[in-house]
């Protein structure tokens, strides 16, 4: 068995007509955060997609922390979702009748069992101990973005998969998500891919794949240390 | 947690449960209403029908030699097994008869018989018996016969005779003669409109037959016939004529009257009594038919309601599958849903129908029902199907939500 969390052989999907990803080949070693870089409409969520097991590839193969996504049926999928990998979306994308804690706990609950305690300790995790009440409205960008977050690692996954999660918050904001970031990484030591459009959010992490048009274009290693594991 | 997410997504969207709601309470409701009172139309429409006449016939067997049966055993049948389910009975006493009034001569059938006699029974209820109860629909131009000495006659009759009420006629027989007042004029339709009808009494001492009748016209109360019940008893185990005689069929009807009536053969009168369960069996379809057509038309109703929300709601689902759920996770929040809600469409559905139900009785029926203890978890599992039937059209389509699509920015 390799160290490599995700490798992708010859990964490809396409929409009709449209090929949003050419053929990949990708390893991400475990530990290692990943950033992704391109313009609108290269593939870059598509790609996360296919690696979060929220869409298929249309040929290729793509083993994620040893299981080979294509194998899998939709609950199969499902499964590999909730244990193996957390999300954070570019919008906040949390239930809006939910309370924080309560949006928390839902992904506890799909998991396994939601446990209040615990949910609230995720959300203290990330500053956010004095809003466990409200409601995603009653929040601001930053904090819903920390919700996500906190929703994100409450099943300690090995994977945390960010589709641009700073595109939309200011500078202050983006530096305070992703420092937490780095810090539950450095607690948890999970393997972080990241897609972003900003040059320095992509500087947090270790490597930085740039994509145009669905192919794999250039690729620069940012840092040498930083392997966890 | 189920609970927290049904709860806030309840609040959330007060308009669109309270239509679910509302579509499973009304199904709930009809069901309710029409199997409450489906038992009563039942009884009801029994009793109807049973006033279009009798339907067994009690003759002297064969064995008497085609003799006549004792007065003195009527009050017998009042005491039966099935004497609940006997609605009425009337003795005849045929004989024939030189008619003469106003200088004209006939012969014909002199018929005496009860027309609305008080039968004092020991240990039972006074019961009034007779022609009046059994055969509702002889229409008597005049009145009913009271004294011993009044008659009426068939309309047929009366031509030939040329009598009207208030004529009189004399009755001849081997040399007897019997002076009738007739007090009406009788239409039936049927053989009837040829005779005589006069108190038995008077008949049995003109014809010199006291204390006897030809036969007796029995109207019960019968379930229909299914293939059971139309098994010859004598084949029978113990355990099946035991099954069968405690079950109303015509022919156990029947077997038991004959039992207390001595020298006597009952014979069940075929086409009233198959006509009549077979009516009864299409009503019951009817009502059948209706709540269950009730029933489709409020599940549509959830369904249409539920469909409605899911454009609202198919975020929600995308990212409830992106963060893990599964297609039965995904279901139990649906079903969920929509059980919590028929359970309260339930109650309510099944208050409303109760209501409903004796509201029909009192004004169609006359009467008050008490509503039977099934129906309450009929109207629940009636609401539960409405539901579960209503959602699973807007669950194929929440369990075909792609997490990806609703997520892309
Ligand atoms: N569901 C879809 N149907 C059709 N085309 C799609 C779909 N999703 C993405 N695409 C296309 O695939 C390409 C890559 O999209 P995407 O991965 O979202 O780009 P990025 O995230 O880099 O902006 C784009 O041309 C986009 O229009
Ligand atoms: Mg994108």
């Amino acid at each position: 068995m390799s160290s490599a969390i995700i490798e992708t052989n010859g990964l490809t999907r396409s929409y009709g007509d449209i090929c949003a990803l050419k053929p990949l080949d990708l390893l991400v070693p475990e530990g290692e955060w990943l950033s992704v870089m391109g313009h609108s409409g290269s593939g870059k969520s598509t790609l996360m997609n296919l690696v979060g097991g929220l869409d298929r590839p249309t040929s290729g193969t793509l083993r994620v922390g040893g299981e080979e996504l294509l194998a899998l049926n939709e609950d199969g999928l499902a499964r590999f979702r909730r244990e193996f990998v957390g999300i954070i979306f570019q919008q906040h994308h949390l239930v809006p009748y939910l309370t924080a804690v309560e949006n928390v706990m839902m992904a506890q609950y799909f998991h396994s069992v939601p446990d209040e305690a615990e949910a609230r300790h995720a959300l203290e995790r990330v500053g956010l101990g004095h809003r466990l009440k409200n409601r995603p409205g009653e929040l601001s960008g930053g904090e819903q973005q920390r919700v996500c977050i906190a929703r994100a690692i409450i099943n300690s996954p090995k994977l945390l998969l960010g589709d641009e999660p700073t595109g939309n918050l200011d500078n202050k904001s983006t530096v305070m998500v992703m420092e937490l970031l780095k810090e539950l990484r450095a607690e948890e030591r999970f393997t972080v891919i990241m897609v972003t459009h900003n040059q320095e959010v992509a500087a947090w992490g270790d490597r930085t794949i740039h994509l145009d048009d669905g192919v794999l274009v250039r690729e620069d290693r940012l840092k040498v240390e930083g392997k966890a594991g | 947690m189920l609970f927290r997410i049904l709860k806030n997504s309840f609040l959330k969207r007060p308009k669109a449960v309270f239509l679910v709601f509302l579509s499973i309470a009304m199904g709930a409701a009809v069901a309710t209403a029409f199997l409450g009172i489906a038992g009563e139309v039942s009884h009801k429409m029994a009793l109807e029908l049973r006033s279009y006449g009798a339907n067994i016939l009690l003759e002297p067997s064969a064995a008497q030699g085609g003799g006549f049966l004792r007065e003195e055993d009527l009050p017998k049948i009042k005491t039966v097994f099935w004497k609940y389910n006997i609605t009425g009975f009337t003795p005849y006493l045929f004989g024939i008869a030189e008619f003469s009034a106003g200088g004209r001569k006939e012969r014909g059938v002199v018929s005496g018989t009860w027309f609305a006699k008080q039968l004092e029974v020991p240990g039972e209820d006074i019961s009034t018996q007779g022609i009046k109860g059994i055969a509702p629909w002889w229409e008597v131009k005049g009145r009913w016969p009271e004294d011993a000495d009044e008659a009426i006659v068939g309309a047929a009759l009366a031509k030939r005779l040329n009598v009207v009420p208030g004529s009189d006629v004399k009755s001849a027989v081997r040399g007897r003669i019997q002076q009738f007042r007739i007090v009406g004029v009788v239409t039936t339709g049927g053989y009837e409109e040829e005779q005589l009808f006069a108190p038995l009494v008077t008949v049995q001492s003109l014809l010199q037959r006291q204390g006897k009748v030809s036969r007796v016209l029995v109207s019960a109360l019968t379930v229909p016939m299914d293939d059971f019940g139309k098994k010859d008893p004598a084949t029978m185990t113990r355990d099946e004529y035991e099954k069968w005689y405690c079950t109303a069929y015509v022919t156990s009807v029947a077997k038991n009257v004959e039992e207390v009536m001595g020298g006597s053969r009952a014979k069940p009168i075929w086409q009233i009594a198959s006509a009549e369960g077979a009516l009864l069996k299409k009503l019951n379809s009817v009502m059948l038919l209706l709540t269950v057509l009730a029933l489709g038309a409020s599940a549509t109703a959830v369904s249409t309601s539920l469909m409605a929300s899911m454009a609202e709601r198919s975020p929600e689902i995308a990212l409830m599958k992106a963060v893990g759920a599964d297609r039965y996770q995904i279901g139990t929040i649906f079903i969920g849903e929509t059980l919590f809600i028929s359970l309260a469409g339930g109650v309510i559905g099944f208050l409303i129908g109760d209501q409903l139900s004796e509201l029909i009785s009192r004004t169609v029926f006359n009467s008050t029902i008490a509503s039977p203890l099934w129906l309450f978890p009929t109207a629940i599992i009636s609401a539960f199907i409405v539901a579960i039937a209503g959602s699973v059209a807007p669950l194929r389509r929440a369990l075909l939500i792609e997490p990806v699509r609703v997520l892309k920015g």
